[in-house]
């Protein structure tokens, strides 16, 4: 890599050899017009659109060359925008508008060199592809599914996948349609079927989690990010598919090297705050959520209508047009005895259905129905909510909203009983909102274990006492806080942490902590180290030290499963000795 | 194994009617009890390709033409076991039917001169014996062990060879460029795939000589330092592929390739790679693609071939001729080629001499000949009653030489000037039958065929340029398609990616410069004056000229002329399907071609008066017409279709 020096447009710039002369024009923001170009992709020279005039070092005869392609030599003189370049432009526009003359990229650079009408004949008014080969380069070289690439010769050339079937090894990343200049080509999801709405999670594998994020940088997803996806199995490592946003970050902050980091605490005190799930709406297959992009959940709803979502906290439709109709259904996955719902009731949704009726009739001035069982108010100030809600023109239906059909003209058909008339009703609405169940999150099962904790029938984690003990569990030291333990509301939720945060600053102040004195002990003579009591010790109190059983008398209860369960006979429960229990069996039956 | 054998009797033609009487003539020979005697060689291309099948008995050179099964008996009888001439298979001299004995006396053979062709119709290509016994190897034997690498740059670059594949390249610059690059693999590669419709130069060579293109290449790998070779040979070549194939193991067997080739510590291999049927391959950066398995698609040239070529190796490609003349330039010296040829292209050139010539076929000569001598003496002259219009060279690439400037000596400079170029080496004779209009839509359709479609201008640029045409050529025509045109060949030439498209208006450009008048004959007047734009002639028989004589009404395909002995003859316009065969077959220039705006409901509306002089289409524009009526009031003057007349 040597420097270079070279004129461009009669101005002297400095560079070097390994760039080419669009890059350096680039950099100086000398604009030059390009259609097969991309920074990231190994330049083509298909579009034949960046073409400038070049005289070589030493020689005084021009001629012309692409710019993505010509290396930036030393004592070149470059004509960017003079007449011959013009003139190769303006053919090579008039050509690509008679190719593709609907595409309105091609028409503004056209126009920018005076083609306004496709200057041949037009064969097909549809074409949107110009056979830039960006898709095919992002594809192979990039992503490296190599799913796309051109076949056929000269004027029959076209691009697709192999004899342009549909093929499983499209990952359906979405690179070619972003870097395609010309829109000629869609993602569709197959499953969903009428597909075509803007994502109301993160667009790419690589997001800032939220604007309210701490810290605000970006994340990459590991289940998504084609890097990590394209797992080379002969090698057993990922591969080095992609990697664009290593390539762009100008902070070269990107690592992907970066591995978990496993940090080992001695703590006196855990809070569990794992907080809650949505239930999965589409168990229950008669709300038809999936099927049409305006069924959205409660929280789906409020990423719609944050600021800072991807509608900037407008309500729309999939299609982007404001809906006039909708519908709110309480209880979807709640108060119900299906299999696969639940029973309990979710607290939170009562309120958050009436917030959102508000949001809707405040921002689209939409007819909102409600669908709901009961309405419960129960909180400081929620009962007035809920009357200056009814104000507002919301129609609140009380009967359960059974059932949603997606009809063929896209609108959706909520259909339920209205308690009050006493009969069916149906309304055809733009978008429903369902108030979906909030459960314990999935691997709740993998933290119980972890922590020593139950669960109550409902699967949320299990309090020490329902009334008197909210923050504790029956494992020492470890508490609970906030929707772990159940479904509260934030005001709850506030008051349930600080408790716990509270017991916790007890604990840890104390310094000396009284405990039960019945607990058990392990007699390490007689201990073989078979490790049976460590199974079945439900507060997970003892240890392998040293190969045998040690038992933390801080965490034992004293409950006596481990007595009665080591073979050996070699743990003893305080005040509960084998001699203890006989002694009161004998005083026992001297009185019989 | 040494067999006395008195006489070889060299058959070539091999692709044509010679493998017809090939098994009869084995079986003849040995029925005569000949076969220790005679030896029948399957050889290479002699080059009277009108003439063929032709077969040489050799000694003492007797040179036989128009050979069939039947002759087969006669031929054995008179001339193998009695020595004596059979005068009716002879070689007739185009002018004056002279009957030539032998092959060396053929004045058409006299001003040629066959260097890299030399072996071709003389030696059985495969075997290598008889190319060492005529002096093969020789070369390699002398650069291996009595020069270095550098003297042997040296002594091409002396020499003044340039790359005969079209582009005229000084081969030893090429060379050097490729020794002095960095990298210590190199390459060196045989361009064999000659895609220019009507070129056959390199396949005889190939098929003929196979031996001839491998010594140069090993010579070459020598100079430039590169011990893997490649010949690209087209997959519509399967002779010249088992040729080479069979020639490069024999002469592995012989030492001549593999390990420490004639002691010298120097190993060269050499391996076929075959295309599969793109034009474009042959351009030399798409062939590298073609040969690492890729899509033949050319690449931006900025960097050489020479330094980053073949798997971004220095590579050295030449085109099959040009190796093949390197084993004469070692052994005869750099100062012999040098002496022959111009002072800007030096030695021979091999061209395909086809079209309307008496004596088409595979020649070879001295740069610096005219144009002029190639078609009158040797290729014996256009066929009797036509006049040469143009010459056409380099293929799709070229461009049409006018009759008027035959006289220019062939060499790469004069060529260019003149609007054409060398190119590989075909050579097209058009007489005035031939419609230049015509010619660069034909070369149009081609490259719109071959062309990768990787770059707008030439994909898209090629394809509309070929839309104008045909329409031109179909009488659809519109007042801006020739300004459009010309600006599409210089956006074509400029901006595209490649040769290919660079030299794709290269026929459009050339006959516009020639034959304007042609162009807007066919725009303005909707007239094709040569008759092959079908939709744009009408033909008539002209009754004072007209005999009755009723050659035209056998000619005519369509039953479509009338007319009684010895009476003037008429062509029924509406059945007629403007093939001209009646034009063709009329002795006494009694069919004109008119333009087509002249029939109006089946009849002829203007009667025309014909000119003097030898049958000449063009007719009767270029002279005056009486009695005429002509409802736009042209008066006098034939020129245009009558206004308001119906196509």
């Amino acid at each position: 890599m040597t420097k270079t020096t070279l004129t461009i447009d009669g101005q002297l710039i400095q560079a070097d050899d390994s760039m080419t002369i669009l890059e350096v024009c680039r950099k100086n923001n000398i604009p030059i017009p390009t259609l097969c170009y991309h920074p990231v992709l190994e330049p083509y020279g298909a579009c034949r659109l960046c073409t400038v005039e070049v005289k070589q070092k030493g020689r005084n005869w021009s001629s012309l060359q692409t710019s993505c392609t010509h290396p930036a030599w030393d004592g070149l003189d470059v004509q960017t925008n003079s007449p011959e370049v013009r003139e190769a432009r303006k053919m090579v526009m008039g050509l690509m508008l008679s190719r593709t003359p609907n595409v309105p990229v091609i028409q503004e650079l056209a126009a920018e060199y005076g083609v306004t009408e496709p200057p041949f004949h037009v064969e097909d008014p549809n074409e949107k592809c110009i056979l830039c080969g960006l898709c095919v380069r992002v594809c192979n070289d990039m992503v490296q599914a190599h799913v796309l690439n051109f076949s056929g010769r000269g004027a029959d050339r076209k691009v697709g996948p192999p004899f342009m079937e549909k093929t499983r090894q499209c990952l359906g990343c979405g690179a070619c349609t972003i870097v395609c200049p010309t829109g000629a080509i869609d993602i569709v999801l197959e499953e969903a079927g009428v597909y075509a709405a803007k994502p109301l999670g993160p667009t790419s594998a690589i997001y800032v989690p939220s604007l309210q994020a701490v810290p605000r940088v970006p994340v990459i997803d590991t289940d998504s990010c084609i890097r990590f996806r394209q797992y080379d199995r002969s090698l057993g490592q990922i591969t080095d598919a992609c990697g664009a946003c290593q390539q762009l970050c100008e902070a070269h902050a990107i690592d992907f090297t970066q591995k978990d980091e496993i940090v080992e605490l001695n703590v006196g005190a855990i809070v569990v705050a794992t907080g809650f799930q949505m239930w999965d709406s589409s168990k229950l297959s008669q709300y038809s959520y999936g099927k049409s992009p305006n069924i959205i959940t409660g929280l789906e709803f409020e990423r719609l209508s944050n600021a800072g979502g991807p509608t900037l906290g407008q309500i729309l439709l999939a299609d982007g047009r404001k809906p006039e109709t909708v519908a709110i259904i309480h209880c979807v996955g709640s108060r119900d005895k299906n299999p696969n719902a639940h029973e309990y009731c979710s607290r939170i949704c009562c309120m958050y259905s009436l917030k959102h009726a508000h949001l809707v009739r405040d921002k689209t001035h939409a007819q909102v129905y409600e669908f709901y069982m009961d309405m419960r108010a129960f909180g400081k100030g929620y009962e007035e909510f809920y009357e200056r809600v009814q104000e507002e023109g919301v129609v609140m239906v009380r009967g359960r909203g059974a059932e949603v059909q997606v009809l063929p003209s896209g609108k959706l058909r909520v259909t339920g009983e209205d308690a009050n008339l006493g009969k069916l009703v149906a309304v055809d609405v733009d978008m429903v909102v369902l108030s979906s169940a909030i459960e314990a999150p999935a691997d709740a099962s993998k933290v119980s274990a972890l922590f020593g904790l139950s669960r109550t029938a409902d699967g949320w984690f299990a309090e020490s006492h329902p009334k008197l003990k909210p923050v504790e569990t029956n494992t020492d030291g470890v508490f609970l806080a906030g929707c772990a333990q159940g479904p509260k509301d934030v005001p709850d939720t506030v008051g349930h942490a600080g408790a716990a945060a509270a017991a916790v600053l007890g604990l840890l102040n104390r310094g000396e902590v009284t405990i039960s004195p019945a607990t058990a002990e392990v007699n390490r003579t007689r201990c073989v180290g078979c490790g049976d009591c460590l199974l079945v010790c439900p507060y997970t109190a003892i240890a392998r030290v040293d190969g045998k059983a040690q038992i933390n008398a801080a965490l034992c209860k004293g409950c006596g499963t481990c007595v009665a369960t080591c073979p050996s006979g070699a743990i003893e429960a305080w005040h509960f000795t084998d001699e203890q229990i006989i002694a009161q069996i004998e005083g026992v039956l001297e009185w019989a | 194994m040494a067999d006395q054998h008195r006489a070889d009797v060299l058959v070539s033609c091999l692709h044509g009617r010679a493998p017809e009487f090939i098994p009869a003539l084995r079986e003849e020979i040995e029925r005569r009890g000949l076969a220790e005697e005679v030896k029948v060689v399957e050889t290479g291309c002699r080059g009277f390709c009108s003439m063929g099948p032709v077969l040489t008995i050799a000694p003492p050179g007797t040179f036989y033409t128009g050979v069939t099964a039947a002759d087969i008996p006669e031929i054995v009888e008179e001339t193998l076991v009695k020595g004596r001439v059979v005068q009716k298979l002879l070689y007739k001299e185009p002018s004056g039917r002279k009957a030539v004995q032998r092959y060396d006396e053929i004045s058409a053979f006299a001003k040629q001169q066959r260097i890299v062709l030399r072996n071709c119709g003389m030696i059985e290509p495969t075997s290598i014996e008889e190319y060492i016994a005529v002096g093969g190897y020789e070369a390699l034997g002398k650069a291996l062990t009595t020069m270095t690498p550098d003297a042997v740059i040296a002594e091409i670059k002396k020499s003044g060879l340039r790359g005969r594949g079209g582009a005229g390249f000084a081969t030893g610059r090429k060379w050097e460029q490729t020794r002095q690059a960095h990298g210590d693999v190199k390459h060196v590669i045989a361009n064999g795939d000659e895609g220019d419709p009507g070129a056959f130069m390199d396949r005889a060579l190939m098929e003929g000589d196979p031996h001839s293109v491998i010594e140069g290449m090993i010579i070459g790998g020598f100079a430039v330092g590169a011990s893997q070779g490649y010949i690209y040979v087209r997959d519509e070549y399967p002779l010249a592929v088992k040729n080479l194939g069979i020639a490069i193991a024999r002469a592995k067997e012989f030492g001549l390739l593999g390990h420490d080739i004639l002691g010298a510590d120097f190993d060269f291999e050499i391996k076929i790679v075959r295309g599969a049927g793109a034009f474009v391959c042959g351009e030399s950066s798409a062939l590298m693609q073609s040969i690492e398995g890729k899509v033949g698609e050319p690449r931006a040239k900025h960097l050489h071939a020479t330094e980053r070529g073949l798997w971004d190796r220095p590579s050295c490609l030449n085109n099959v001729e040009t190796w093949a003349n390197v084993p004469h330039i070692i052994n005869q010296g750099a100062e012999w080629f040098a002496s022959i040829g111009t002072e800007r292209s030096k030695g021979t050139k091999a061209f395909c001499l086809v079209g309307k010539v008496r004596n088409p076929g595979l020649i070879e000569v001295p740069m610096g000949i005219s144009l002029k001598t190639i078609v009158n003496e040797i290729g014996g002259g256009p066929p009797r009653g036509r006049k040469i219009k143009a010459v056409q060279t380099g293929g799709p690439s070229g461009g049409c030489i006018p009759a008027e400037m035959l006289d220019i000596p062939v060499d790469y400079e004069t060529l260019s000037e003149a609007g054409s170029m060398m190119g590989s080496g075909g050579m097209i004779v058009m007489d005035d039958r031939t419609c230049m209009v015509d010619i660069s839509r034909y070369f149009l359709e081609f490259l719109k065929d071959e062309s990768c479609g990787k770059c707008s201008t030439c994909r898209e640029g090629v394809k509309r340029m070929l839309e104008i045409l045909t329409n031109i050529c179909d009488g659809t025509a519109k007042e801006s398609d020739l300004p459009m045109l010309e600006a599409l060949a210089k956006t074509v030439a400029s901006s595209s990616l490649c040769g290919l498209g660079k030299s794709a208006p290269n026929p459009v450009l050339s006959t516009l410069r020639y034959f304007h008048k042609e162009y807007e004959q066919h725009i303005h007047d909707k007239y094709c004056a040569s008759g092959v734009c079908r939709s744009l002639v009408a033909y008539v028989i002209t009754e004072e000229k007209c005999k009755g004589c009723g050659l035209c009404v056998k000619a005519c395909p369509q039953d479509g002329i009338s007319g009684s002995l010895k009476q003037p003859h008429e062509i029924d316009q509406v059945k007629c399907i403007h093939c001209g065969a009646c034009f063709d077959a009329c002795k006494l220039d009694a069919v004109q071609i008119v333009p087509r705006a002249m029939v109006v409901d089946g009849k002829v509306q203007v009667p025309v008066i014909t000119n003097e002089g030898p049958k000449r289409p063009g007719g009767p524009l270029d002279v005056p017409v009486r009695n005429v009526t002509t409802p736009g009031g042209n008066g006098g003057n034939g020129h245009g279709a009558p206004k308001g007349a119906k196509r």
